[in-house]
């Protein structure tokens, strides 16, 4: 699966499905803080993510 | 955040329909699909102004809409209840504080949904207010950048509704912002600020301040823009590193990820004191500013010290 996360880095990562919200954890970054698409898609932080899915982690926070 | 693996396999369905779900939600916790999702935030922000009664037949409702977010979703959401509202009209209005890099994107950004949306768009700029824009009027005094920005954005927009002919100014505060607000009025001490009234506040200005997604998580409008793809991907503030908002938004953040309902507590607790404090003994009384006569609590009205300050 591939990995975009909200400072443009990406992460191409195989292996067992994994959570959302795992994902997330493993970079610290807060869910509340952010949206997530999956292939396009938004999803909840309990959906699951394997394969070729392509996760993109969206910051919502932009001020002003 | 830590504490041990997120649940995996979640939902596969909506908790009201066979859709899948967009987000989850909690108290009570439901999964939801998008179309699940638009319908409750729109009915939420119809409660907020029902119940606390913010828009009155005949209104003209000036939207303080910098292109960002939240100001999309009320412009959207007030767009779709006007519909059933007897003779109540919307004007849009962006303030460019002259901020490069930013403001740019954000304004293409706002007319591209006030032309969709058929609404009235009026764009106003700091340049036509005090005759410079914020970059210039902020060089040496970059850490004052929110302040200096809110009391002037506040002012231009004041103005505009008025030549508008708005009777109500909208502002996009969601729920976050005003938890926010609340723990940010607590740790600066400032109890007039912290108590002043939630509802159609008109205390520092003429026409009454509605916010009617004060009851929507800033994650939710997110969610909500981006299943209807208008989520505006903007850059952020370059400001924003400068704000004591940003370290209370992380705080907070954490704190209701940790401790679900922190931010609607917070937001309780406010609304206890108001009933109980009497506003008339913490609050100067409201005077009118020696320099341009707006109502204010001391001397000068914070735009005029601000000008003052500046040398404008």
């Amino acid at each position: 699966m591939k990995i975009f996360f909200p400072d443009s880095t990406t992460k191409i990562t195989a292996g067992e499905p994994v959570s959302i919200g795992w994902i997330l954890q493993q970079r610290d970054i807060n869910p509340s803080e952010v949206i997530v698409s999956r292939n396009g898609k938004l999803v909840p932080e309990d959906a699951v993510a394997s394969g070729d899915d392509e996760i993109r982690i969206i910051r919502i926070a932009h001020g002003g | 955040m830590g504490q041990g693996n997120p649940e995996m396999g979640g939902a596969e369905r909506c908790t009201f329909c066979a859709e899948p779900p967009v987000i989850r939600l909690s108290e009570p916790d439901r999964h939801l699909c998008a179309a699940h999702l638009i319908c409750e935030i729109e009915e939420r922000a119809a409660r907020t102004i029902r119940e606390r009664e913010l828009v009155r037949p005949h209104d003209r409702i000036a939207v303080a809409f910098s292109g960002g977010k939240d100001s999309t979703a009320l412009l959207l959401i007030l767009s779709r209840l006007l519909l059933s509202w007897d003779d109540v009209s919307l004007v849009a209005i962006t303030v460019d504080e002259g901020i490069a890099g930013y403001r740019d994107d954000t304004i293409r950004a706002a007319e591209e949904v006030t032309k969709k949306l058929g609404i009235e768009h009026i764009c106003v700029s700091f340049t036509d207010l005090v005759g410079d824009d914020l970059d210039t009027l902020l060089v040496g005094r970059e850490t004052n950048a929110c302040s200096v920005c809110g009391i002037l954005r506040r002012k231009a927009l004041t103005v505009a509704a008025h030549d508008a002919g708005a009777t109500k100014i909208a502002t996009g505060h969601n729920l976050d912002d005003e938890a926010q607000s609340v723990l940010m009025n607590t740790l600066r001490g400032d109890l007039p600020r912290l108590v002043r009234t939630s509802d159609a506040d008109s205390s520092d200005c003429f026409i009454p301040r509605i916010k009617p997604l004060a009851d929507v998580a800033e994650k939710e409008i997110a969610a909500y823009l981006f299943v209807q793809d208008l989520f505006p991907f903007l850059p952020e503030c370059p400001y924003t590193r400068y704000a004591l908002r940003r370290e209370v938004r992380s705080m907070l953040s954490a704190l209701e990820q940790q401790h679900p309902g922190t931010m609607r507590n917070l937001i309780k607790s406010k609304r206890a004191i108001e009933k109980q404090v009497d506003r008339s003994t913490i609050s100067e009384p409201l005077r009118r500013c020696r320099q341009c006569g707006d109502p204010c609590s001391g001397e000068l009205c914070q735009v005029c010290s601000l000008r003052k300050s500046l040398g404008k």
